[in-house]
């Protein structure tokens, strides 16, 4: 039994390279029965990954602990949901999570095209498990979660495991890998799409129409895996920040970036076929960024608190990273003469070139947050000097780049198609922009005189307008038109191009969000060593530690504070903040209590007793319009699920050229 | 405005002036967070609380912000720093991105000029003996179709 999962994963691998092999024999020589079977042995690998899968799921979850991996990464006193999530709580059992998530979207793949795009297939399923089989040689060789714990010849078992990290027992560490891993993993199927096209010449755009559903579901789970992450450092960390610019969350944060690019530059390719190099280069980069992630978190390569232990696995990613960017850019280079644009610019000013513009700030963003990921190495390496780069160098760096971003997102879906006219540029924006000057003028006299909050706050507003007015609008005429109300119009506006307003729902979740990171410039802390019976006060609150209690669950020790909240005298809440000892690692973990309000949060956290005094030590933040933040996550996630909803009307956009005044007498000026 | 009120609406307790203002240049070197020595919020951290409490005394004695940092520098090298100096190789942390950004300006800039249509505009200067004879020419054409 303790040898099936290791011989599942071997038989897998095996099978795989088959797999890659036999479709590009198959596509080679045009035989169909090895392309099936390249097909084939896809599901043949689902089977055996799941196998293992299973394997390694029933050892956590019985605490077998005669395996290495269950040993290190749970103990017997965990819950039993903790003990699945420990399948991705260490390197093997996540690459493992990897090669399980690959193989699934696979298999969707290989199903869903039985009978469609036959001539690019056996690529795709080679580009697909040719990343499987990178990742299946990290499972059967350097990482194996399927090591056995040995003295001599004779398997062993330890009394009880090393436990999970304290820290990953919390909720959203039970979706927030997996979720991760779903956005990361997926844009592996529009890369193999786009390199299946360009290695097969296909005509048209049909790689993109393929694809778009797999981009925009990845995406999605990129963005949750990422807030999800947000969250998770928030309520858990014990200082309040969602986002510290550590190399393993900035490398997380990267393939967003040039996703998201991609979403908006596509839209190029559909509707004007143009910008097919630049999208060539985005998904390719997204994918390999997403693999770069990976080979950042395992590497050692940087220091971060979120990074698994260092291994020799880093010089495998680096082989697959420089072969795999190697062909990609040889096959784009080769294929330079297929992807010429059909339609050019009409003007600076239109929908085209604001989707340039916004490409440059998202890759601006890209490159700045890598350079600065890597820049300590970067500079050990030229001048011998280690140097720091911390939170302030990314914040000073991002945030111009944030707002104008920001500033794009309110621009760029009403400027029109082709070419805007001032008439139009006046139309839409005179009222959205006169507003956001009133407002930043109010706010100064209200005494806001936070340069980068104050911007935020009016660009936010200014973008806000700028979509209401366009759901407003459309809403109006259909309602009219169809004598319905006004919300049943706005309705139906959305279902006639859910695509449309599905983003225009997106781009006001990202507006909501920075109404939340807004917010931090007027974060208050306070850390204060307090008596039982005594209070503290920070800004409006007042609070009083009531009690201290102590107890013990079977995986933890336990101590919290009861602290009562006043505002002005009047009872607002009471909050126990705890630590926690984990039996196991005895790791002293906080867990905050957080008294969560749209306007702000009172965040409490029980940070020790202190050693002399034997009183507790509890840090006090406020953190206003943070809550924003999360809700624009599920603004953003009900406008990405509006967009995959198919439009009611199939809007087709036939790529018409104004060919001007044409006639016998034309001059043409240049 | 609504805004404005909920974020004024507190005043508080903060970490020293002192530690605000020169500990956010200092990075926390614990090794196990990204943080400032302003920042850092772990109780009793190893690089921090020491730092802050050296920041301050320096800070109280009357030495000046400069001096603190450079002091702290002296002690660690460069690392000690949040973000590195804008000069010698360090000034390539600044300058790299808005190079960057700057060159896909340009890019774009190149791009647009070369994708731009050609303007194509109709020629205004056509004769009354040209119009008469293309007139001509098309009375004859359409007389065939008469027959």
């Amino acid at each position: 039994m303790e040898n099936i999962g290791a011989l599942a994963i071997l038989l897998a691998f095996c099978l795989a390279i088959y797999s890659v092999i036999a479709s590009l024999v198959g596509a080679w020589k045009k035989k169909p029965f090895l392309i099936a079977s390249g097909e084939r042995a896809v599901i043949a690998v689902f089977g055996l990954i799941v196998v293992a899968t299973g394997i390694l799921l029933y050892a956590l979850v019985t605490s077998d602990f005669r395996y290495a991996y269950v040993a290190a990464h749970s103990n017997r006193d965990m819950p039993f949901y903790y003990k699945i999530s420990s399948w991705w709580g260490g390197q093997e059992g996540s690459l493992l999570l990897w090669n399980f998530i690959l193989i699934c979207y696979a298999l969707v793949v290989v199903l869903q095209n039985k009978k469609k795009h036959r001539a690019m297939m056996p690529y795709v399923v080679a580009t697909l498990m040719a990343t499987q089989v990178f990742f299946l040689t990290l499972n059967t060789f350097p990482a194996s979660p399927f090591q056995m714990l040995a003295q001599g010849k004779n398997i062993v078992e330890v009394q009880d495991g090393n436990g999970l990290n304290p820290l990953l027992q919390y909720w959203t560490m039970l979706i927030h890998p997996p979720i991760l891993y779903l956005g990361y993993v997926g844009f592996v199927v529009p890369f193999a799409f786009a390199l299946g096209s360009l290695i097969t010449r296909q005509p048209g755009d049909q790689w993109i129409f393929t694809t778009r559903r797999w981009a925009l579901v990845t995406w999605f789970f990129q963005s949750t895996g990422v807030i999800l992450g947000a969250g998770w450092a928030y309520a858990v960390l014990g200082w309040g920040g969602y986002w510290g610019w550590d190399p393993v969350e900035n490398v997380s944060f990267l393939p967003w970036l040039t996703s998201t690019a991609f979403l908006h530059s596509v839209m190029m390719q559909e509707k004007k076929g143009m910008m097919k190099v630049w999208n060539m280069v985005l998904v390719a980069s997204t994918f390999f960024l997403c693999i770069f992630g990976t080979f950042m978190t395992r590497s050692g390569i940087v220091a971060s608190v979120h990074a698994f232990a260092s291994s020799s696995i880093g010089t495998y990613f680096l082989v697959f990273l420089t072969l795999g960017i190697a062909f990609t850019i040889y096959m784009i280079l080769g294929r330079l003469d297929y992807l010429k644009s059909e339609t050019e610019l009409e003007s600076v000013v239109s929908r085209e070139s604001s989707f340039l513009f916004n490409n440059l700030i998202l890759l601006a963003s890209c490159f700045a947050i890598l350079w600065g990921t890597l820049f300590p190495v970067i500079s050990e390496a030229v001048t011998g000097e280690k140097v720091t780069v911390d939170a302030p160098w990314f914040n000073r760096v991002n945030i111009p780049i944030g707002l104008f971003l920001l500033f794009l997102t309110g621009v760029g879906p009403l400027l029109a198609w082709r070419r805007a006219s001032s008439e139009g540029l006046r139309r839409n924006f005179q009222w959205p922009f006169l507003g956001m000057l009133v407002l930043m003028a109010g706010l100064v006299a209200a005494g806001v005189h936070h340069v980068y909050a104050l911007m935020t706050f009016g660009l936010c507003f200014f973008v806000a307008w700028t979509i209401a007015q366009e759901f407003y609008k459309g809403g109006a005429a259909i309602a009219r038109k169809e004598s319905m109300n006004l919300v049943r119009g706005m309705v139906e506006l959305t279902h006639r191009n859910t695509r449309r307003y599905g983003g225009y729902l997106v781009h006001m979740g990202i507006v909501l969000m920075f109404i939340g990171f807004a917010g931090s410039a007027f974060n208050k802390d306070t850390t204060v060593e307090v008596e039982q019976g005594k209070s503290f006060h920070l800004g409006r609150y007042e609070m009083k530690v009531l009690s201290v209690n102590n107890g013990q669950t079977d995986n933890y020790v336990w101590q919290n504070a009861i602290v009562d909240v006043t505002v002005d005298g009047k009872p607002y809440a009471t909050l126990d903040p705890e630590r926690r000892i984990y039996s196991q690692s005895q790791q002293p973990v906080g867990a905050v209590k957080i008294h969560r309000r749209l306007n702000e949060d009172l965040y409490l956290n029980f940070a020790a007793i202190s050693s002399e005094a034997q009183k507790p030590i509890i840090q006090a933040y406020v953190f206003p319009l943070v809550s924003w933040i999360w809700i624009g996550y599920w603004v953003l996630l009900l406008g990405t699920a509006v967009a995959l909803v198919p439009s009611k009307m199939k809007m087709s956009y036939a790529r018409t050229e104004v060919v001007g005044m044409a006639g016998k007498h034309e001059k043409v000026a240049k | 405005m609504m805004m404005a009120g909920l974020c004024l609406a507190q005043t508080g307790d903060m970490v020293p002036p002192e530690v605000r203002r020169v500990g956010d240049r200092l990075a926390c070197l614990c090794g196990s967070c990204n943080n400032t020595v302003a920042t850092c919020s772990m109780v009793g951290c190893h690089y921090t609380a020491p730092a802050r409490a050296r920041l301050s005394a320096m800070s109280k004695a009357g030495v000046s912000d400069e001096a603190i940092v450079d002091d702290f520098v002296k002690r660690e090298g460069k690392k000690a720093l949040a973000a590195p100096t804008a000069e010698g190789f360090g000034l390539a942390a600044w300058l790299a991105t808005p190079v960057m950004a700057l060159a896909g300006l340009g890019f774009i800039g190149w791009f647009i000029r070369r994708s731009r249509r050609p303007v194509v505009t109709a020629s205004p200067d056509l004769g009354e003996a040209d119009v008469a004879k293309y007139q001509q020419a098309a009375e004859r054409e359409l007389s065939r179709f008469d027959e």
